[in-house]
């Protein structure tokens, strides 16, 4: 590899910590929902398109600031992980009802959520308004502005999860929840409010990351959050479901791995080498990187 | 008068490859309990293959993988195993003592994955603009005129239709069936009574996927045309909404369910003009509807509208008929 190869090697590196960034933040929310719900949720793709199409409504039509467009975006996403939880899928658990009719179920938001978001806001695709971006070099890396806010935004989210994990009651039981249920329950911990809780933390995260997603591709459709949800399965895999700081790393992984597979392979098949990673997991190591003793 | 008669044909051509669509997903989720969300993927390999099998030489413009402008049977048989070794392949990954979440999500990523390929790769099936001239199956033969030859086909397709049926049938009442019920109902059960579950549901996932298949040479046979158009992800809903709204595992269900949602419900509201401006409002809010319905039947009522049939075994003769019993004079 020459001088050329290695600074080609370095700008992959850096799109790679970007992907990883925005990665992190749906694979994160995604995790901890299936965690503690003991269900995944095929609908989060759309939580994603929901939040890029929300914040742009507050940039473009309230004239907001970007930057706090994201932030009503991500939690009004939150707001309706609440209620999808409290209106559709709690009656359902309540109901007894098998696993499979569950998924059937979230299946089933999911085709009715890109078409309601069709039906509102049409299939043209959409862009923020945030100015020109110009590149600019950091070390032998190569930045846009919002590319490092992105990171930014996705470094404080991460932190801000690991403490809540850490250092909070709410996050203790959380974590209690997920690791096993019914001895939480006999802990007296409050099953509908954590269940709540963590619906709202894992909306919020899938609004964040689908505003970043946005900026980063620049431009957004109906689908577009769907058409990610592979990349996000593969990462929380990767990691380990139910795993939040597995979901870190698996995301790292993901990242790096489909933008440095770029510079070898064609750039238009990197998305197929996080569907390689998760195909590869499955067969060889399908508790993830990041196993939790106890849990397969 | 003709035009009436070319739209009728039409729909009973759909509704029979509807109905072997949603057999085939029946064996997948009513017998086996498979949670497959990429159905329509294994749909589009059997029209791909079968298309590109019966086809000549790709030229021009055109550009796909095969080309044999082979006999349509042998068309028909390689887009069948197309779907088959497809559905095998998924299976090898995910039916391995993985929770059907995982399955699910391999499904769902393969679909988008077979979506991007063929969609952008315009090498392997011609890309978005997807095949189109197949030529018409058997008439290089039969020479019929258009209309002679429409009535050929719901025959033709009728009779692969009631082949299937049967073999559908057999599945479900053999012990093989049963074995499957049993895995659906409770996997390890099955296991500890020394079923092989893995071999079993691998089974039922290469046939859904091989009637998937053979529905989709079927339809590409039909209008000659098929693009990714014609396989996106809100396809695979509409067969289950068929399958659940029917009765899963009950195939006169799935008759019954074919006709209502694709055919009655799709093509009642085909017509409905287009809202200025806002063309693609329609069609969203049917797929809502889809959506809606899918989610509606499992709330109020989750056996579909042909429950499974309760199966009677032969009781022991002390637990006879408890009337008779009781009406035995004690002595």
């Amino acid at each position: 590899m020459g001088d050329r190869g290695l600074s080609v090697f370095f700008l992959a590196v850096g799109f790679g910590l970007v992907t990883a960034s925005i990665l992190t933040l749906a694979a994160v929310g995604l995790t901890l929902q299936f965690g503690i719900t003991n269900y995944v949720n095929f609908a989060y793709g759309e939580f994603l398109t929901l939040g890029a199409y929300l914040a742009w409504v507050l940039n473009w039509k309230l004239h907001l600031n970007l930057w706090l467009a994201m932030v009503g975006a991500a939690l009004l996403v939150g707001l309706v992980g609440v209620a999808i939880n409290y209106l559709l899928l709690r009656p359902f658990v309540r109901k007894g009802i098998a696993l499979r009719y569950i998924l059937i179920v979230t299946f089933g938001l999911s085709l009715i959520l890109s078409n309601v978001i069709l039906a509102i806001w049409g299939a043209n695709y959409q862009s923020f308004d945030v100015g020109s971006q110009l590149p600019f070099h950091a070390g032998p890396f190569l930045f846009t502005p919002n590319q490092v806010l992105i990171t930014l935004v996705a470094l404080c989210a991460m932190l801000g999860v690991h403490l809540l994990l850490s250092r909070t009651r709410l996050g203790k039981a959380m974590r209690a929840m997920s690791d096993n249920h019914d001895l939480a329950m006999v802990s007296g911990i409050d099953n509908n409010r954590i269940t709540a809780f963590t619906w709202l933390l894992s909306g919020t995260l899938a609004g964040l990351a689908g505003v970043v997603l946005a900026l980063d591709v620049t431009s957004f459709q109906p689908l577009f959050g769907n058409d990610f949800l592979f990349v996000i399965f593969a990462a929380m895999i990767l990691g380990g479901v139910g795993s939040p700081y597995g979901a870190m790393l698996g995301s790292l992984v993901i990242g790096l791995a489909t933008e440095i597979s770029a510079v070898v392979v064609n750039s238009a098949f990197k998305d197929d080498i996080a569907f390689a990673v998760l195909i590869a997991v499955l067969l060889l190591r399908p508790q993830g990187i990041m196993r939790i003793a106890g849990r397969g | 008068m003709e035009q009436i008669f070319f739209y009728a044909a039409t729909l009973v051509v759909f509704w029979f490859i509807f109905n072997i669509q949603t057999w085939g997903l029946n064996i997948q989720f009513g017998y086996a309990g498979i949670l497959d969300f990429t159905y329509i993927t294994f749909f589009a390999a059997g029209a791909y293959f079968a298309g590109a099998t019966a086809m000549d030489k790709a030229s021009g413009d055109l550009h796909y993988v095969l080309g044999l402008n082979a006999n349509f049977a042998v068309a028909m048989v390689v887009g069948a195993t197309a779907a088959g070794v497809l559905g095998a392949l998924v299976g090898l990954v995910a039916l391995n003592r993985l929770r059907s979440d995982y399955l699910a999500i391999v499904t769902v990523s393969v679909g988008a994955i077979a979506y991007d390929l063929v969609g952008n790769q315009r090498n392997i099936f011609n890309g978005f603009d997807g095949l189109l001239g197949i030529p018409y199956p058997f008439n290089d033969i039969l020479q019929l005129d258009p209309q002679t030859y429409t009535l050929f086909y719901i025959a033709f397709a009728g009779a692969v239709m009631l082949v299937l049926w049967l073999v559908a049938h057999r599945i479900y009442n053999s012990p093989f069936g049963r074995a499957l019920r049993a895995i659906r109902e409770d996997l390890d059960v099955a296991e500890a009574f020394g079923k092989n579950t893995y071999a079993m549901r691998m089974i039922a996932m290469v046939v859904g996927c091989v009637y998937a298949g053979i529905a989709g040479a079927l339809l590409i046979g039909f209008i000659s045309a098929f693009n990714p158009g014609g396989w996106s992800p809100a396809e695979t809903f509409l067969i289950w909404a068929a399958m659940l709204v029917g009765g899963r595992a009950n195939n006169v269900g799935a008759i019954v369910g074919a006709l209502l949602v694709p055919v009655i419900f799709l093509e009642g509201t085909r017509y409905l003009p287009a809202i200025q401006g806002h063309a693609e409002l329609v069609p969203a809010l049917r797929n809502v509807v889809v959506g809606l319905l899918l989610i509606a039947v499992l709330w109020f009522r989750p056996e579909g509208l042909l429950p499974e049939p309760r199966k009677r075994f032969y009781q022991l003769p002390l637990s006879r008929d408890p009337e008779m019993v009781a009406n035995v004079p004690v002595s």
